[in-house]
């Protein structure tokens, strides 16, 4: 016996499956007749994007004025909602890109699913700068589009930098999803008996065969666009906290905002994923892949960001006293105690404290506690963003003009509406795209790895491996 | 020497001919339109009944649609054709600028009217006349929007139903053959000379006539004291330039409910101009019961109940009597205040100060009050230094409120045949005890004259629609007694009638011309040199000859009885009373129907809609009545009962307000005037009528008993934090610390550290502020650099900038909906604090903001589209059609000046009702009228700016014009010339040499944003006996 005793890690996937039974548990989904129950989840998710169409509708018609805000809050729900969708959309890329280079092999039972999350929830944010600006039909003149007027955007703008960061966030999240599913996206057309599908899967399948030369190029590119996303990951969120920061606005123009926004979105993305992967795996029977373990390693990446977030609350109060600027002495006082206390003591509630529950890991391990307190957060961090935007405009510098917000029954609609718009892509993708990353998982279940320590005795060998020797390519 | 005078009847011939039109049809006189025109419907429309056909059908229809397309044309023919022949100095989109006068409560106040191709677009105070000086009030400002009021009358109406102007002349000419029968005129104050001259006319041609004069808010009671004083119908007029110590007995003579406010607003500011340690200011001091503007603007203010004023009044007098001769009337005399540390305080300084002081008190308080004051400026000596006493020719011998109510009560016993009413509206606004609307029903015929089809109108047998004061020519005197003509500057929109035609239509029977019957007034002035004296007047808007009378006086015989008497019966209420007061800005309700005075906010309470009762907060607290949370805009109803009668308002908590007292404010709870005035879609103008409440026995006070109803009510106030939070956006300090310490309002002295980056700037050899992250616009040598510095210590609160703002650049009115969701669109904004730490008798200050025009813009650098930048004369502009509406900017911005256009505001207010055009027409065409989602803000006036450029550029080729050569409409208004704007690259500007002084500072300095308006620390004066 050696000095140090190899413990294997656990399982990653359970049960006794090999490639054939994963393939069928993923694919299987994506080619049985469609059930009943999804046709009634998307009439109510299409029930609820059409609110989304008609409160949009209706704020074009008529003007942002049908929205709550008023002269010192010029932001309201629909920033907190863009802010608080984005955060979500974090989670997937944190997962795919920035657990991929750190071979956290773990990720690759909720990837798939975590990504689908992000581009959707990025989806939903992105509706709301297009749309609450007070004349979108010439919300182009964002973009650096050559023009008539040889105008450009003002490139000093962080709304400027913010189009930026989420286009780009979105098309380079789109992309990674996108080849990571081509492998899977061929298992189905070799699967699929009807023509339809053959046809479809084949075109976005890329004519992949599984030949050695077609993994090799989809490893690569899934490296360099993982390389790729893990900045955007902590750059998006950093450029959306810039909207807040860059401006003068106390409680905004801290320095603490990109950390403590990017540790924000991970905790919220984390808190969606989980949300959604209980409630997946239960109906789709995944809980072999998506394991317990699973949900114990995300909660403790709750519990780290949502420590981290909590620390930043403090920090955020004690630099404001620590500052001696009367104007952020004071809001922050407002916000713990003034009109708005209730939205900060409820963001303190369930941003701060719920999450101190998984140092137990009895809650931790447990899946309706779990789902519990991944809504809590989720409350809670939209309250965050309520605080942030909502507080500080309504109490700013002269106490004039300080006012007090409230939404409209058109601002709840718009956020509510979004959920539609969410839900009916996410109930798109269980349908018929694989919702696990199978070629991934495939990888890391024993029958993957057959000879690395001998079965019998338990022991650990180290595989010898005789390395060819490279041979001169032939042209 | 006719020559110019037939020139002229031509050109006002030429006027009336051709200015305005309705369609062609009119202006060829065609028969058929006129019987079109005088149908209320279309031909066809009440065949309807008898059988549809479809071709009936068709034809209203068709009718209909003509009659819209009728109805809406009234373009000048300006607008429409071009001059077919130029007339000489009109330049199109040139404005001309023509001298005029505007009467309120029969003072003239002296305007220029800026007039844009025949019409008439902005008013503003005429520099000579001594009632404007430059300045205006509120109701001087918004007299424009009353000329396009489309919900003014437009028809004269017999018995509700439409008539014509020429229906209206037959009726007179048989109604008025008769001249024995019994006529009462029912007149507003009216100094007009021709007017009075037709008066005398109508007096002697009808023997059985009676005249009586009603204001609801007159001088009668002022004028009345004289009486008893000096035994003559005097008039009081101050001069408040010569006071070095002034007195306000409830006297809120700055705010623009007085009817000299504008010259003693500037009277008593520019005794405060304080430009070195070495200045020197009056002291005022207020004593009141509600916090008033001038309260607001004294160096010491008291809490006194209405009720007590009276004893308070004579108990100074008592004191003085021992300081002063003069007083013999009160030696002895003592009350309950005689020992009240205010009375000795008092007492001593006027003492002290006797020639240079002046006392006033509120003009509805008794005559005996009055007379005391009198008596007490006589024996200060302060009669002919501060205090003057005018013989007015045109006020009436008896006390307008006897009268009022002896012919009332003949109405009653059904002795008048006819009643005339000019300009009144005593069912709306007659103390309640004389039941005005019943009396009338005992009158066989009733003749009104109004702007507006009003209360009074609709119990008349007939009603003119009366022609504003720019549509018609008109005379008159100033508060003061200066002469002058009221110049038209628009025929009349309505073909309505002036007073002065009306007056003569009843008395002769036919339709004169106004500018006749004026030129026929005033060339009995001059029996030589007529035409150019005329032209003169006209041209400068002032007289300077036929001033009234200033009166020698002295004490009467007669004084000191009826001051035992008064002394010795001296009324008073005990516990809870109810004074009632013209509103600020609606005042008696004649302004009611105008949105820029619903939506300005009051002065003090900063509600905008609605009127509200006023209370203390140690009264609110006796009452259970509770301020509304953050965000709830219900107030708590309080029911007040008067005599038997009550109402049901809004409490509303007045910090400084004195105990057991409830202030209401007239004007509201108006029906069916107007669109405005009424509930209208969003415009939901609410407020209760508090006349009911008003007897002939208690016209200020009345005893009430007062409990909270349990029930709510919403209202819209713009400003719902009243703290400063002991931050320093406002600056002040006594003149003594000021002179000891000359720089206290300066950031170093209020923070006892440097701006921020300060010495680093300094290090790098920057010298224009703290160093800057961003890269420092640099503006060329040969453009001018606008800045503003506003002088808190000007200031009191008035709330004209903002009127005038609105009227120059086309601000929308948004309705009590909208600011009640915080939405309201002024450019400058008056914010007002309450400062102290005694919560029952705080200091108010008024900070007026206006966007600062920062060189380091935040709002410039947030903007995603660059909508909004900087200009090489150094303002920050906001490009319209660029904006995309973010909002971003007014996140960014610290002062919260920008406004949103949530709606589109202007399609409201610019095209509802039947005739749109008509509001359109109040529109400054300089200025873009904004559209749905984009900011705007206060440009510094641009459009006034360049056109000063331009006009220097063209005489001196450098597009720096002179100082003063451009005024910000704010400015221009300001009655206590508390803004100052210039060019700062000019170093002899106005405005530098105030930036240059050292009570100048910059709101929010430390952010280093570089805002080009800046303030003026105030100063108070106040008295160490006081401290």
């Amino acid at each position: 016996m050696s000095k140090y005793q190899y413990v294997p890690e656990p399982a990653l996937v359970k049960g006794d499956h090999d490639f054939s039974s994963l393939t069928r548990l993923v694919t299987d989904i994506n080619l049985r007749p469609t059930p009943k129950a999804w046709y009634l989840c998307m009439i109510a998710a299409n029930g609820l994007l059409f609110v989304m169409v008609a409160a949009i509708g209706y704020l074009i018609w008529e003007g942002t004025g049908i929205w709550g805000l008023n002269n010192p809050v010029g932001w309201g729900w629909a920033i907190i909602n863009f802010v608080w969708w984005v955060g979500i959309g974090h989670a997937g890329t944190l997962i795919s890109a920035i657990l991929f280079l750190f071979r956290q092999d773990w990720r690759t039972a909720i990837n798939r699913f975590a990504e689908a999350m992000t581009i959707f929830a990025v989806m939903c944010a992105g509706v709301f700068p297009a749309i609450h600006v007070g004349r979108i039909w010439v919300i182009y003149w964002v973009f650096p589009v050559p023009n008539s007027m040889a105008m450009w955007p003002n490139f000093n703008s962080p709304l400027l930098w913010d189009v930026f960061a989420v286009s780009t966030y979105f098309t380079v999240s789109l992309l990674f999803w996108y080849v990571g599913l081509v492998p899977d996206l061929a298992t189905i057309r070799d699967r699929a008996t009807d023509k339809i599908r053959k046809v479809v899967y084949g075109i976005f399948s890329l004519g992949w065969t599984g030949s050695n030369r077609h993994w090799w190029n989809y490893e690569k590119a899934y490296m360099i666009l993982a390389g790729l996303a893990t900045p955007l990951v902590l750059s998006v969120h950093t450029i959306v906290s810039f909207d807040f920061a860059v401006s003068m606005i106390p409680g905004w123009h801290t320095t603490i905002f990109p950390p403590y926004f990017v540790a924000g979105a991970i905790f919220s993305g984390f808190a969606m994923v989980l949300t959604l992967m209980i409630v997946a795996r239960k109906i789709y029977g995944m809980k072999e892949i998506m394991t317990d373990d699973h949900m114990e390693k995300m909660n403790i990446v709750i519990l780290v960001t949502g420590s981290m977030v909590g620390f930043a609350y403090m920090m955020e109060f004690f630099i404001a006293w620590y500052s001696g600027v009367e104007y952020e002495k004071a809001i922050f006082m407002l916000r713990a105690t003034g009109p708005y206390a209730w939205a900060y003591w409820a963001m303190m509630t369930c941003n701060v404290l719920s999450p101190q529950f998984f140092w137990s890991k009895k809650l931790r391990r447990s899946v309706g506690f779990t789902f519990f307190i991944s809504i809590v957060v989720n409350i809670g961090m939209w309250f965050e963003r309520f605080v942030i935007t909502v507080t500080s405009l309504a109490n700013d510098y002269l106490p004039s003009s300080w006012d007090y917000y409230s939404p409209t029954i058109w601002d709840v609609l718009t956020y509510v509406g979004t959920f539609g718009l969410f839900f009916t892509m996410f109930l798109l993708f269980l349908r018929f795209l694989p919702m696990v990353a199978l070629a991934e998982v495939k990888a890391v279940i024993p029958l993957a790895d057959p000879h690395n320590y001998d079965e019998e005795t338990k022991e650990f060998e180290a595989p010898k491996v005789e390395v060819p020797k490279p041979q001169a390519e032939k042209v | 020497m006719n020559d110019l005078e037939s020139t002229d009847r031509q050109m006002s011939e030429e006027v009336k001919e051709t200015t305005y039109w309705k369609s062609l049809n009119e202006l060829a006189n065609n028969k058929e339109y006129q019987k079109f025109a005088e149908r209320e419907f279309p031909e066809n429309a009440t065949e309807l009944s008898d059988g549809v056909s479809r071709r009936g059908f068709l034809r209203v229809m068709g009718a209909s649609v003509a009659l819209a397309g009728l109805a809406a044309c009234r373009r000048p023919v300006q607008k429409i054709l071009p001059y077919s022949k130029q007339p000489e100095d009109v330049v199109p989109g040139v404005p001309l600028y023509y001298a005029t006068a505007m009467p309120v409560q029969g003072n003239l106040v002296g305007l220029i009217a800026e007039n844009h191709e025949g019409r008439p677009t902005k008013l503003e105070g005429n520099d000579m006349h001594p009632a404007s000086r430059g300045g205006t009030s509120i109701f001087n400002q918004a007299a424009i929007l009353g000329l396009y009021d489309p919900d003014r009358s437009q028809s004269p109406l017999k018995n509700g139903d439409k008539a014509s102007k020429a229906d209206f002349e037959a009726f007179a000419q048989s109604h008025f053959a008769n001249t024995g029968q019994r006529i009462a005129f029912i007149s507003e104050a009216n100094s007009s000379p021709t007017y009075n001259n037709i008066k005398e006319q109508a007096l002697s041609k009808f023997n059985n006539a009676t005249w009586v004069t009603y204001e609801p808010f007159g001088e009668d009671n002022v004028v009345e004291g004289n009486r008893i004083a000096f035994g003559g119908r005097l008039r009081t007029h101050y001069n408040f330039e010569n006071a070095d110590v002034v007195v306000s007995l409830n006297d809120d003579f700055m705010s623009s409910t007085h009817p000299n406010s504008v010259e003693y607003a500037k009277q008593v500011s520019s005794r405060r101009k304080v430009t070195d340690t070495d200045g020197e200011m009056n002291r005022i001091y207020s004593v009141e019961d509600s916090f008033s503007l001038t309260g607001s603007y004294a160096d010491h203010r008291l809490r006194l109940k209405a009720s007590q004023m009276e004893a308070f009044t004579y108990a100074l007098a008592a004191a003085l009597s021992t300081r002063i001769n003069g007083l013999s009337a009160f030696s002895g005399y003592s009350n309950e205040f005689s020992d009240h540390k205010w009375i000795t305080v008092l007492a001593d300084e006027l003492a002290a100060n006797a020639g240079r002081s002046a006392l006033s008190a509120g003009s509805q308080h008794k005559p005996e009050v009055h007379a005391a004051v009198a008596a007490i400026n006589n024996a200060l000596g302060n009669t002919g230094s501060t205090v003057h006493y005018l013989e007015v020719p045109h006020l009436d011998e008896q006390s307008s409120t006897e009268a009022f109510a002896d012919v009332v009560s003949e109405m009653k016993a059904g002795n008048i045949d006819t009643v005339v009413m000019v300009g009144v509206n005593p069912v709306f606004n007659a103390p309640a005890d004389l039941d005005f609307e019943n009396a009338l029903s005992n009158v066989e015929t009733v003749v009104n004259l109004s702007d507006y089809v009003d209360e009074t109108s609709l119990k008349s047998t007939w009603h003119v629609n009366r022609a504003h004061f720019l549509e018609a020519w008109g005379d008159g005197y100033s508060f003061g007694g200066a002469r002058s003509v009221i110049q038209p500057q628009i025929r009349p929109l309505h073909e309505g009638l002036s007073e002065i035609e009306f007056l003569k239509t009843i008395v002769t029977g036919s339709i004169e011309s106004g500018y006749d019957l004026v030129r026929d007034t005033f060339r009995g002035y001059y029996r030589s040199g007529f035409d150019n004296r005329w032209t003169n007047i006209l041209h400068d808007g002032i007289d300077t000859t036929g001033n009234f009378n200033d009166v020698n006086v002295r004490l009467s015989s007669g004084f000191s009885s009826a001051m035992n008497r008064a002394t010795s019966n001296i009324s008073s209420t005990s516990g809870m009373e109810v004074v009632i007061r013209p509103d600020a800005t609606l005042y008696d309700g004649r302004y009611a129907n105008l949105g820029w005075l619903q939506e300005l906010p009051d002065p003090m309470t900063k509600v905008t809609w609605d009127n509200v009762a006023l209370m203390s907060p140690a009264t609110a607290e006796k009452l259970g009545i509770e301020e509304a949370g953050a965000g709830q805009d219900d107030y708590d109803v309080v029911e007040i009962t008067v005599n038997g009668k009550s109402i049901n308002i809004v409490a509303w908590i007045q910090p400084g307000h004195v105990d057991d007292a409830i202030t209401l404010t007239t004007g509201y709870g108006r029906e069916g005037i107007g669109r405005v005035a009424s509930s209208y879609i969003d415009y939901t103008a609410g407020g209760v009528d508090v006349y009911p409440l008003r007897g002939t026995d208690n016209m200020l006070y009345a005893s009430a008993s007062v409990s909270k109803t349990g029930d709510t009510y919403e209202i819209a106030c713009v400003q719902d934090h009243h703290s400063l939070e002991g931050r320093d956006m406002y600056r002040q300090a006594s003149i003594s610390e000021y002179q000891e310490n000359p720089d206290f309002a300066s950031f170093a002295t209020v923070h006892t550290y440097e701006v921020p980056g300060m010495k680093e700037a300094e290090e790098m050899g920057e010298d224009d502020g703290p160093i800057s992250l961003f890269d420092e616009q640099t503006y060329p040598d040969h453009e001018p650099q606008w800045g503003m510095a506003i002088d808190l210590n000007s200031c009191f609160g008035c709330g004209v900038c903002v009127i005038a703002c609105q009227s120059e650049n086309n601000i929308p009115v948004i309705g009590k909906k909208e600011v009640k969701r915080g939405r309201e669109m002024h450019w400058i904004r008056n914010d007002r604090y309450y400062v102290g730490d005694d919560a029952d008798s705080p200091q108010a200050v008024h900070q007026p903001v206006p966007c600062m025009h920062c060189e380091l813009a935040p709002c410039e650098q947030v903007c995603p589209v660059a909508a909004t930048t900087h200009s090489d004369d150094g303002m920050n502009q906001m490009t319209y059609n660029r904006c995309i509406g973010t909002r971003y900017c007014a996140n960014n911005c610290p002062y919260k000046v920008r406004r949103f256009n949530f709606f589109n505001y202007p399609k409201e207010y610019l095209t509802t009702g039947d005739d749109p055009d008509i509001i359109q027409m109040a529109m400054n065409p300089e200025v873009t009228v904004r559209f749905r989602g984009v900011m705007e803000k206060c440009t510094y006036c641009a459009q006034r700016v360049n056109r000063a450029k331009i006009e220097a550029k063209n005489e001196t080729g450098s597009p720096k014009p002179a100082d003063g050569a451009v005024k910000t409409a704010c400015q221009q208004a300001c009655p206590a010339d508390a803004i100052y704007f210039g060019d700062l690259t000019d170093d002899n500007s106005e405005v530098a040499k105030m930036k240059r002084n050292e009570r100048n500072f910059q709101m929010l300095e430390e952010l280093n944003t570089r805002p080009r308006t800046s303030y003026m620390a105030k100063l108070t004066n106040p008295n160490p006996a006081l401290a």
